[in-house]
This record gives C-alpha cells, structure tokens and sequence, in this order.
C-alpha cells in the first residue's frame, strides 16, 4: 500500500483527494483500500416508529459518519487511510491529566486513585517510561491509606474498594520493592472481609453498595496481594467460621445475569456492560474462565447480549440494549471476548483458526476514527471532550482489538498451585508477530492499524501491563503470610 | 471570612489539615479555601468519631461543594442514625438537592439506607417518577426502584402501569422493559415463570410491542427471556417469526432479530437446519454484517450438532 504522508507530512482528508490517481480505466482511485459500506452507510433495516432513543441513536450515526468517511480534524492518516493513533497527543494528555486541576475539579477529590490508574495504565500502554512516577505515587498514596486498611480517595476518606483496586493497579503498574511495600497488606485483608456480606458479594464501603464491582475489585486486590482466602474474625460473612472470600461469590455472580443475557450491577437490576466485564473478570480470578464461565453464567445468551453491543456503523460498543456507543465500552465489553472465547473455546487454542466471535477491526476503526480527541486524549464519542478515564479504555479496547490473547494453564502459571491463581496464565500469541495478527484470521480481511498504531498489550483480567501482574503476586508469594 | 475558625460552634476542635503529599504530588486539586477548611474540621471530627448537630451541618457544606465525595455521605447517614433525626426531615432535604445531581452515586444510596430505617415507602414511587421524567434510563434511579420493589413487596399492578407509561414514551427504554421482567418474574418463590395465564399476558405484550417497531431490540429480547426461564420451546414463536421475515430472495426481512430467532428455532431440526444456515448467511452478509464473526459462529454450531448426529 502506498505510503499514507503526503508532501507536508500531514496527510489528511485533503491530501487524500489530491493523491487520487488515474488509473488505466480513466477512473480516479484513492491510494487507500475502500472503506467497507458497513461502515459507511446507516443499518439497512430501521424502524419508522420514532422515539426519542431513535432519535438520538439518529444523531450519533450523523456525527459519526464524517469521522468514519473522511479526517475532518486533519490528522495523519496510517497506511489503511485513517487516523494513525495519534501517541505523542495522548501520552501528553495522560502526563497532564497526572498533574494540576483547577478548583472545578474538586468532585476528583474522591477518587484520585482513579485519575492515577487511568493514566499511569494509558501511558504504559503507549510504551511510556514510568520510573519518575515512582515516588510521587508512593507518597499520594500513603497519604490516602487508612491504618484499618484499603486506600480512600484521599487522606481523611473512608476507604473504598474501589479506590483500593486503582491504588493497588497503579503500585503494580510502576512495581518493585517500594511500591509493593508500602501496602498494609493484613489490613487490607481485613478491610476486604469487612466488605465481604453473607449473601456472597461485597459492599464497596463500609455502609455502601453492594455491587459487582466491590466483588471484582476486592478479588482482584486479593489476588495479586497474595492475601490469605479465609476471612477475618468480624467480617459480616463470617457464620460457621470456615467462610472464605470465594463463599457463594460466583453463585452470587449467576444471579446478576438478567434475562438479556449480560450481568446487572446487581441481582435483578438491567444487563450493562462495564458489569459484564467485572463478573467475567472475578470468574477468571476465582477459576479457569473455560470452567468458571460455563457453570455460572448462560453462555449462549451472554454472547448473543455481547455480540449485540457492538454497532453498525460505528462499530464501537454500547453499555445496553437500545443505548448509544461510548468508547469506555471499547475495554468493558472489548475486553470480555478474551475470557468469552476461553470459556468457549477451551485453553491453549490457536487463534488462526477463525475462531472470534466479534469484529475487531469494527472496534480498532471506532477508536482511531471517532474516539481521538483533536489535541490528544481519547473520548466517549465526537462532540465531546476526552478524559483520562476514556483514555485508559479505549486504549484497553485497542490492545483486545490488536492482540490474541491465549489462555495457556499447562505451561504458564508460575503460581499454578496456590489459591486464586487463575488469571496468571494468561499470554498473548506468541507468533512470529509478538501476538499481533497480519490479517483477521475469520475474513481474511486486513486489519486498519499498522504497526506504529500497535499499543503495549494489557493482561486481559488486571488490565494492567502484562507481567507487572506476575511480578508483584511473586512478590507476595515469596514473602506468604504477612 | 472563615466559617469555622473562631467561630463559637467549633471552639475545641483542633482541625486536622491534609497530610503532605510528598513534593510534588500527582493530581493535585486547587481547592478552594472553604473547602480545604471544611475538609479539615470533616477529618477532625471523623478522627474522634464525633456525631453531633454541628458535624451534621458540616457534612451539608461538604456535600454542597462536593456531592460525589462518598465519605461525607456515609459519615451524615451515621450522624442522623445516631443522633435519631428525623428519617422524613432527611428525605425532605435530600428531594431538594437530588434534581441537582441526578447522576450521582452517592445520593440514591443515601436515599436507600434512610428509607430502608424509616421502614415506608411512601411517596417514594412518585419521586422516582418524576426524576425518571428528567433522564428515563439512569441506572441509579432504576437500581433503587429495583431495590425498593423488593424491600417494600411491591410487585404490583401500579409498577405494570408505571412501565407501561414510559413505554408508551418511550418503545426503546430498555431499562423500562428491565423493570417490568423484574416485577413480574423477579418476586421471591413466585409462581410466574410457569403460569400460563403470566405468561401468555407478557407474550402478548412483547409481541405487540414488537408489531410497531420490529427491529426493537428490547422486546425481542424480553421475549427470548421468557422463553428461557419458563424453559418453553420457542418453536411456538414460528408464525410470529415469520411475519417480519423469510429466507426467500422476495422477502420482506423487517427485523435482523427476527432472523435470529427464526435461526435459532430451525437450527434446532435437523429437517430444517439448512434454512437456519441460509438465515445466518442473510444476516452475516446483508442484515447486520458487524456480526458477521458471531453469526458464522453459531452456524458453526448448527454444522457441528449435525455432524455429531451423522
């Protein structure tokens, strides 16, 4: 394919039409490979019954179709002809995102965990060096610990599950002695039993919700801190005494699938995909998703519910049935396929052999196309602003879109025999490519990014750097019980 | 200008200023005075564990500045508990400010912990009406409904009704559909899943809605629900099918899940497994490509069932 630079260095929609070229039938060719119709053209089949979901499902369609059609903000283009991920704009996004807010900002006050998570994730899959963040982190974070364990959002705030979950991800993300150290691990043990209740879930605070997010989170925590399964004395779980954190967890899981087929917050409540995400998630923490999958959730409807997340033609994800595309969705659904092929696929399976069951190369066009914000970030959708919670999962979104990831627990695990140790067998595709594929195994068709658009692939379960998960659970493995 | 320092309600209190960060702490927020002010008394009071009028006061200020700061909220819900405030004052003043912040968390649980004490439910559905009025899908609001169906016992016709409504606004409102499997089938040992009279009214009531926008997803998806839970072969759903597709070059297809369903009711014969194959082709190749991995997948599936009774 031709190169996509024109003689500025900035190829955009303009240069495109200047480099339309004659061809030997007398026709004017563009040096890019046609844009699919699927991408171009409104769903064949569309209701005349308008209602206001019609009408804004409308709208999105309209600001879309320029992103997906053409380069109205200029940007260079890959050699597939659309936006080359634009990595120097959103690796200053994420440092920036990492420093001063304005006094309008103040409703951050309660989970800067998050704001460190997102970018410090982002810029590590951008490829960025993140040493320098090393102390900064420590020191926010000791500030934001509480002496009866887990992390708040900052110093004087209750400690929150959630807020736990971003603090512990972003230690792991930057890694080594300090950061593992500087986590009271026996009291975050408690704090975690405090939230365990004993219908199986977890509540995200002392007093709060009980959702499956708290559930996700805190086995995430316990998991890569090595914390001991049984539960504290005092933990509300705790009945006969032999409770621990897996006690009625994934039966608990199975009661937040609704009849849609995706997984509510809660038991009862509407399918919503960052929940999807967080109840495949825990399964894979807790067990193999090929045998943890299968017996608590119904398969077939969960990936009918998935499947019909993505659309057309924007080709990102929505959260919920009849609700708009948001590029956050592009991690929370994106990234269930990983754990969806596995359960149904088995372990070990070759990915050439066509078995996804999504359009990557729909998401991958979404993100690049309609998700780059003009000066750097990424963003829920065209019209509105990029944030650095956008940023991290779009680009999460990206890595499921770019890399086959292997479930492999034969030959993998270095933990292969010690509790909640499922998710460390996790790899990408070791091909002659590092796991990428040249083209999408299932069409055949080539993929829309090159290799300069390739990001630095998450784990699909920690979503964090792939090994930063494995060396802080060996940490905690050498060092056992507090 | 201090509303606490030298002010004769917080004399004795020592408040606590935020820890230092380090030298060059990460996203740092250049709050504004009173509230790095307020923020301290919050930690000097939580630090002694204080419930008292003027720690209640306190957290209206915070929350005022800052209603997404979980803290405040939970420490307010254990003052009022304490100090036995009155449950319908609270509700009162969190009505005033809700409509400010419809998307935040922290409120609808708030709301949740005090109606759970005050044990009624009154006006409550009326609340939720009106918010829903503002933002028909939030899922705060919807998750306490939920909530509130379930702890008050109100699976009843007034929720039916109450759904029915913002249908009627709304044919697409999936939450709205959510709701209504929710109130019929979610209640605790009912007998709905298997009761023909239910189910045949819900039948009805999806397939109607599907008649006046077929490819609606969400009563499509109501419907398969059904038939998953009262474990019934959706052969039945056939005719109904066929109204809004076929597999021929001269058909009509109105709705791709049409297709979806006529597939998965013939996938199961084997007579008639290469129609659910042509269906899937239709869908992969002309009535929703983006699918076309998923779609190749489940006539993977069909192949394989045929290929294991071979």
């Amino acid at each position: 394919m031709a190169s996509s630079t024109s003689q500025t260095g900035l190829p955009d929609l303009y240069s495109r039409i200047e480099e339309l070229s004659v061809s030997d039938d007398g026709q004017r060719r563009s040096p890019y490979p046609p844009i699919p119709a699927l991408y171009t053209s409104r769903p064949i089949i569309q209701d005349s019954l308008s209602t206001e979901s019609s009408e804004v499902q409308d709208g999105v369609i309209r600001d879309c179709l320029p992103f997906l059609e053409g380069n109205p903000n200029k940007q260079p283009l890959n050699s597939r002809g659309i936006q080359a991920l634009q990595r120097d704009n959103h690796v200053e996004f994420l440092k920036d995102a990492l420093e001063d807010y304005p006094a309008g900002f103040v409703a951050v006050d309660a989970s800067r965990p998050w704001i460190y998570y997102w970018s410090l994730s982002g810029l590590a899959m951008l490829g960025e060096n993140l040493d320098k963040y090393r102390q900064r982190l420590i020191s926010n974070l000791l500030a934001a610990q509480n002496s009866t364990g887990g992390f708040g959002g900052g110093h004087g705030q209750y400690s929150h599950v959630a807020g736990s979950y971003a603090g512990v991800l972003s230690l792991a993300i930057l890694g080594g002695k300090e950061c593992y150290d500087m986590i009271d691990r026996k009291a975050m043990w408690e704090f975690l039993g405090n939230m365990k209740q004993r219908d199986g879930g977890f509540t995200v605070a002392p007093g709060a919700e009980e959702d499956i997010r708290g559930a996700y989170c805190a086995m995430t925590i316990v998991s890569l801190l090595n914390l001991p399964l049984e539960l504290p004395k005092g933990s509300p779980a705790r009945v006969n005494g032999d409770e621990t954190f897996f006690t009625g967890l994934p039966e608990w899981i199975s009661r937040c699938q609704s009849f849609e087929g995706g997984i509510g917050a809660s038991p009862g409540n509407e399918a919503h995909g960052a929940y999807a995400f967080c109840a495949l998630a825990c399964l894979s923490l807790i067990g193999a998703p090929y045998e943890m999958i299968p017996k608590y959730l119904d398969i077939h409807s969960l990936t009918a519910w998935l499947s019909s997340q993505q659309h057309a033609p924007e080709g990102g994800f929505a959260g919920r049935t009849n609700k708009l595309v948001d590029g956050c969705y592009s991690h929370w659904v994106g990234g269930c396929w990983s754990m969806l092929e596995c359960a149904i696929w088995g372990p070990d399976t070759h990915p050439r052999n066509g078995k996804e069951l999504w359009s990557k190369n729909g998401l991958a066009r979404w993100i690049l196309c309609c998700c780059q914000g003009k000066n750097g970030g990424l963003r829920d959708k065209p019209k509105k602003h990029p944030d650095a919670y956008h940023t991290c999962y779009n680009l999460a979104g990206l890595c499921a879109a770019q890399f086959q990831y292997v479930y492999r627990p034969s030959e993998l695990n270095p933990f292969a025999n010690a509790p909640l140790s499922a998710a460390f067998s996790w790899t990408i595709q070791d091909s002659n490519s590092n796991g990428v594929l040249e083209t999408c195994p299932a069409t055949d068709e080539q993929w829309c990014w090159d290799e300069k658009d390739l990001l630095k692939p998450v784990h699909p379960v920690f979503v964090i750097p792939l090994g930063q998960a494995d060396k802080i659970r060996g940490y905690f493995e050498a060092k056992g019980a507090f | 200008m201090s509303r606490y320092a030298g002010n004769i309600v917080w004399e004795g209190l020592a408040p606590i200023p935020q820890k230092h960060e380090g030298a060059t702490p990460l996203a740092t927020i250049a709050y504004k005075e009173e509230y790095v002010e307020a923020m301290s008394y919050l930690r000097a009071v939580m630090a002694v564990n204080e419930c008292s009028e003027r720690a209640l006061s306190l957290t209206e200020d915070i929350i005022r500045m800052n209603p997404a700061h979980y803290t405040v909220w939970l420490y307010r819900c254990k003052i009022i508990f304490t100090l036995n405030k009155s449950l319908c004052n609270e509700i009162e003043w969190v009505n005033n400010i809700s409509l400010k912040y419809l998307k935040n968390y922290q409120i609808w649980h708030h709301r949740q912990t005090i109606i759970d004490k005050l044990g009624s439910a009154e006006g409550e559905t009326a609340f939720i009406d009106q918010m829903l009025e503002k933002d028909a899908k939030n899922y705060h609001v919807w998750s306490y409904r939920q909530w509130l169906v379930k702890r008050f016992d109100l699976w009843n016709q007034m929720e039916l009704d109450f759904v029915k409504k913002l249908l009627e606004q709304d044919l697409r409102n999936n939450s709205a559909w959510n709701h209504r499997f929710f109130v019929v089938f979610g209640k605790p040992n009912t007998s709905a899943p298997t009761d023909k009279a239910i189910l045949g009214r819900e039948k009805t009531f999806a397939e109607e809605a599907i008649r006046k926008a077929p490819q609606n997803q969400s009563p499509w998806n109501y419907l398969r629900g059904i038939y998953r839970q009262s474990k019934e072969s959706i052969v039945e759903l056939s005719p109904f099918v066929r109204e809004f597709c076929g597999i021929n070059e001269n058909d009509l297809v109105q709705s791709s899940h049409a297709l979806d369903v006529f597939a998965e009711i013939h996938g199961d014969i084997p007579e008639t497994q290469l129609m659910a194959a042509k269906a899937l082709d239709l869908l992969a190749m002309r009535y929703d490509p983006i699918r076309v991995n998923y779609w190749n997948y489940r006539k993977r599936q069909i192949e394989d069932q045929t290929t294991v009774a071979a």
